[in-house]
């Protein structure tokens, strides 16, 4: 990594940590590696959005010539979102793309990410199924995606207990939480479909 | 960012508060304290590596940068040149460079190119041919208002001459007091001048023959 970027994550990073108006954003930024090359994000789920109260992990990885290039930014934890994979957490930003400029940090990174889960873009999508379900069916989409936070990002709040039903009914088979989560999602809640898409 | 806060002139406030140009002497008469100082000088931080900005330049948008740093930048996207900041156009001819007090003994340069010029404009100047607008920048054919007198214009008129001029080359002999240097452009000029009123006069005689 050059010298420029080093010395510069050190400065974001402060300002992260020692702000206290930045931590009452919901944004953190963590780094197990001194290299400061892959570093983890954490923000909070918006207000008034289906991922109220819900923590999401973000794997940061900082390319060689930041900041003139953007921070590869995923999502570690599980999502249901327009502009974000359902499977690998990739976003869709224009700013992690051609938008991005060298004056960006990573806190403005990540207010960014957090301003586009209040504001999804279906429009413009990641995950077509989402963002198709997010069209036709707005409040599936709502109440999949509040799901989603509460059993992924610990969200809080009552679940869904209609959907949380067919959820614990695939996990008693033995499927995973997440795999699921995703197989209903993807089949509009239908269990016999979501299990024939899970063991074909 | 600290410089869009610290934008706008701060009319004279009572304020104690630390607000922009903390070294003017409307400031506060207790002075800011140490650690808003070090706020204040952040208003002088390069908006790119977040740095003290060394070989500082600062583009049209009023956004500063060190010069390496928006090399750099521009050189990264050349096809998008816009200020990484407001992201209005920009480019390394559009910027200034900052000189302040003893800001050469920075850091040696490492690749990118050093900065570019400051731009010197030369006042107007009158003289020469009074009443002469030889408008230098393709204004043949007689412009606007000169500094007085007669107006020649000599736009299609001039055309050929100058074809003639410089093929057959007139060795006019430049041995005038305080003449202007060779090669630049008031030289060039006066040369070409003269060497026009050469061919009038020599058109002229042969005119007066066949007459
Ligand atoms: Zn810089
Ligand atoms: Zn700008």
């Amino acid at each position: 990594m050059s010298n420029i970027a080093f010395q510069r994550l050190q400065r974001e990073f402060k300002e992260v940590i020692t702000n206290a108006e930045i931590a009452q954003t919901g944004i953190r930024l963590d780094t197990s590696d001194d290299t400061l090359t892959k570093l983890k994000g954490e923000i909070k789920g918006p207000p008034d959005s289906p991922y109220e109260g819900g923590t999401f992990k973000l794997d940061i990885i900082i390319p060689d010539n930041y900041p003139f290039h953007p921070p590869k930014v995923s999502f570690e934890t599980k999502i249901w979102h327009p502009n974000i994979s359902s499977q690998t957490g990739t976003i869709c930003l224009d700013i992690l793309k051609d938008q991005w400029a060298a004056s960006l940090t990573l806190r403005t990174v990540l207010l960014s990410v957090q301003s586009l889960l209040a504001a999804p873009e279906p429009s413009d999508p990641q995950d077509a199924v989402v963002a198709k379900q997010c069209l036709t069916h707005p409040q599936m989409f709502t109440e999949t995606a509040r799901l989603w936070a509460q059993v992924c990002a610990d969200a809080p709040g009552e679940r869904n207990s209609q959907l949380y039903k067919k959820l614990t009914q695939l996990m008693d088979m033995g499927v995973g939480k997440e795999s699921a989560l995703s197989a209903l999602s993807c089949n509009s809640w239908d269990v016999s479909k979501a299990t024939e898409h899970l063991f074909s | 960012m600290a410089l869009d806060e610290n934008a706008t002139d701060q009319p004279e406030s009572s304020t104690t508060q630390a607000t922009a140009g903390s070294g003017e002497a409307a400031g506060p008469a207790t002075g800011p304290a140490a650690g808003e100082n070090k706020d204040d000088n952040s208003q002088f931080e390069c908006n790119i590596c977040l740095d003290v900005a060394r070989d500082a330049v600062i583009s049209m948008c009023g956004h500063l940068f060190c010069w390496p740093c928006l090399h750099q930048w521009l050189d990264t996207r050349p096809t998008r040149q816009v200020c990484p900041v407001c992201k209005s156009s920009i480019s390394r001819e559009k910027v200034i460079p900052l000189y302040g007090r003893g800001g050469e003994q920075t850091d040696p340069r490492d690749k990118a190119p050093p900065r570019p010029q400051g731009q010197r404009t030369e006042p107007p100047q009158f003289g020469g041919f009074p009443g002469f607008n030889w408008g230098g920048d393709g204004a043949a054919g007689g412009g606007g208002g000169g500094a007085g007198g007669v107006q020649f214009s000599f736009g299609i008129g001039a055309f050929p001459f100058t074809m003639f001029a410089s093929t057959l080359n007139f060795g006019v002999g430049d041995r005038r007091p305080g003449a202007p240097a060779a090669g630049t452009r008031q030289h060039d000029e006066e040369q070409f001048i003269s060497k026009v009123f050469i061919w009038i006069a020599v058109l002229f005689m042969v005119w007066l023959l066949l007459a």
